[in-house]
């Protein structure tokens, strides 16, 4: 696009000549008389050169100049006059006048001076852009590093980050904790003073120049577990800018490989026991060690009986715990059940049990009971352990009784008993996975041990509570509330 | 019938085990002698001085094999007799006592340690080697 050129001077002869010259050149031309005019036609279109008489009839130059640059100040201006001396020239130049044409010119001299000011006015253009360019990308660049501190910082691992030169440039709160410096003194120390004491001291060991590429350890930070890792950062070039250490809390995950490896010790246990019973009962009989008849091996054969469908109740045990924990703590919305036929669903289930063990079974239910947040299924294997339980650990004569009441704190599903009680020292043990009680009066009482662990979690993930009272030698009682 | 060929006496918390374990070796002329818990064993040995010794490790407690153990090698007229521990925690999977086995095993005196589920096939074979063991040693005296 051809550049627009404004002249303002007061003598016509000016304004036609150099406006002619102008436009033979291809340039867009407007002129104006007077200062009032060439306001007029600033406001609405955008100059790139302009030619300004030193004195106009209603404002002086200057004047002029100062008031249009304000509005479009990327307007190249050439101050033109008849009466130049030096002084004017240099005072118009202090002013911002980019350039001072003085009276009388050739028509080379302008085209010359519009070519000056245009290549001038190219290169300050560019100027600008690039100062605009630069300065977005030092607000994005400046938004981007304080978003990445906010980020480090609130990162609940430690981050240190080291310079090429050892020196600590980054370090979040989590890591200033770990070593317990005291917030923003580790930032521009060396890394080998702040890091010798602690227990990252082992980090150390990827900063000599010959180091490995990273370094991976595990650390103890008070009660706390810690896994260490540094790793250098480095240009699109290769070269190392600096290194990064991160110190990953691993303590909850250290606590479940420990719980995990105790419950596959005791699970082994659990399931060598009977295997060993059974193999032994085996070579018994293939030994013929109570000779040919088979008669003296018939208790043998119903033992191997019973710790067969022991296996086979530990192993669907073992399937309800992992059941629940791949459903997660946290169950969808269930229910609502009801609670009367879950109740007699487990009291028919125990009740050939219950008599064979001369154990009476009862269910005493309020008529109000509302229904409960809670699968079917769940309460179903709840109380079918808890009468279990309660029949297991009983003595003929003895009695059960599920009742259900609503109390202040919600719905409450009581199963009691008139049993053999539960040792008051091992009360807080009751429902740990595999924990069974060892005493005389339990001797020849079968079970797994899981039972109480899976009722305990079912509980839990209903957001209900379990209650267990009991006196050794008059009964238990296991008070399940469920909120409602 | 013809003189025991030797006394054995096995300790285990479960009682399949032990009859088995008894109707097995009483068939082949062996002496046996079964406790089910420590409580039970230290009875019985007060009164008798088997000429080898089973025990299960995880009874009462996780470790009662080996207290039981040690408490059998403290008495003088126990000392020597050949105490093998039985065992169903886990070994070779890395948990359990597979690290400290060792150092276990000379801290209760043991002879040996065997892992269950273990064949009485095997274990008589281990009593028939003790027992010659034993005799050698006690014919060179």
């Amino acid at each position: 696009m051809a550049a627009r050129i404004l002249v303002v001077d007061d003598e016509p002869g000016i304004r036609s000549g150099v406006g002619e010259i102008l436009a033979l050149e291809g340039y867009t031309v407007d002129t104006a008389d007077c200062g009032r005019a060439a306001q007029e036609l600033v406001s609405g279109t955008s100059y790139d050169v302009m030619f300004l008489d030193y004195r106009l009839p209603d404002v002086d130059g200057l004047t002029l100049f100062q008031s249009i640059r304000q509005k479009s100040p990327r307007t190249m201006t050439c101050m033109i006059t008849a009466y130049a001396n030096i002084e004017t020239a240099i005072f118009a130049t202090r002013q911002g006048i980019d350039i001072f044409l003085p009276k009388p010119f050739s028509p080379d001299d302008l085209i010359s001076t519009v070519d000056t000011l245009l290549g001038t006015k190219k290169l300050r253009d560019e100027a600008e852009r690039l100062r605009l360019a630069h300065e977005a990308s030092l607000r994005q660049l400046a938004s981007e590093q304080s978003q990445t501190h906010s980020l480090v910082a609130s990162l609940r691992d430690g981050v240190l980050v080291v310079n090429r030169q050892g020196e600590i440039a980054l370090a979040n709160r989590s890591m200033e904790e770990i070593l317990g410096i005291d917030s923003g003194k580790l930032l521009r120390t060396q890394v080998s003073s702040a890091l010798a004491e602690g227990v990252l001291a082992p980090a150390l060991a990827a900063f000599s120049p010959d180091s490995p590429a990273s370094v991976v350890f595990e650390a103890e930070a008070g009660l706390k577990r810690l896994f260490v890792t540094v790793s250098g950062f480095y240009d699109e070039t290769g070269g190392l800018l600096g290194r990064i250490v991160t110190a990953v809390d691993i303590t909850a995950v250290r606590r479940m490989a420990v719980e995990k490896a105790r419950f596959t010790r005791t699970l082994v246990h659990e399931l060598r026991a009977p295997l060993t019973a059974l193999k032994s009962i085996v070579e018994v009989m293939r030994d013929r060690s109570l000779g040919n008849d088979l008669d003296p091996y018939m208790s043998f054969l119903a033992r191997a009986d019973e710790r067969i469908d022991g296996l086979g109740e530990l192993i669907s045990d073992l399937l309800s715990l992992s059941r629940i924990e791949h459903e997660g703590a946290v169950q969808a919305p269930a229910g609502p059940t009801k609670i009367a036929p879950a109740v007699y669903e487990a009291a028919e289930l125990w009740k050939d049990r219950a008599a064979a063990a001369s154990v009476t079974l009862e269910v005493d239910l309020a008529s109000d009971l509302p229904a409960l947040a809670v699968s079917a299924e769940d309460l179903s294997t709840i109380l079918t352990n808890l009468v279990g339980n309660a029949l297991k650990y009983n003595r003929p004569g003895g009695n059960v009784c599920i009742g259900g009441v609503r109390t202040s704190e919600g719905l409450e599903i009581a199963v009691r008993d008139t049993g053999i009680g539960i040792d008051p020292a091992n009360l807080a043990r009751i429902g740990e996975e595999f924990f069974r009680e060892k005493r005389s009066e339990t001797k020849g009482i079968e079970g797994n041990g899981l039972g109480l662990a899976i009722v305990k979690r079912l509980i839990d993930r209903a957001a209900g509570r379990l209650r267990i009272t009991s006196a050794p030698g008059s009964g238990s009682e296991f008070r399940v509330i469920f909120p409602c | 019938m013809s003189e025991a060929k030797a006394k054995l006496l096995f300790i285990d918390d479960d009682s399949i085990f032990l009859a088995a374990q008894a109707a097995f070796f009483k068939a082949r002329g062996y002496d046996v002698l079964i406790a089910e818990g420590s409580d039970a064993a230290l009875e019985i040995l007060s009164g008798a001085s088997p000429d080898m010794i089973f025990i299960d490790l995880m009874m009462e407690h996780h470790d009662s094999g080996f207290v039981l153990a040690r408490r059998i090698r403290r008495e003088e007229r126990l000392k020597s007799i050949p105490l093998v521990m039985l065992s169903g925690v886990a070994s070779e999977t890395g948990v359990g006592f597979t690290r400290e086995r060792e150092e276990l095993k000379s801290w209760s005196h043991l002879d040996d340690f065997i892992d269950k589920p273990v064949s009485a096939h095997r274990l008589l074979k281990l009593v028939e080697h003790r027992l010659s063991e034993r005799k050698g040693k006690l014919e060179e005296r």
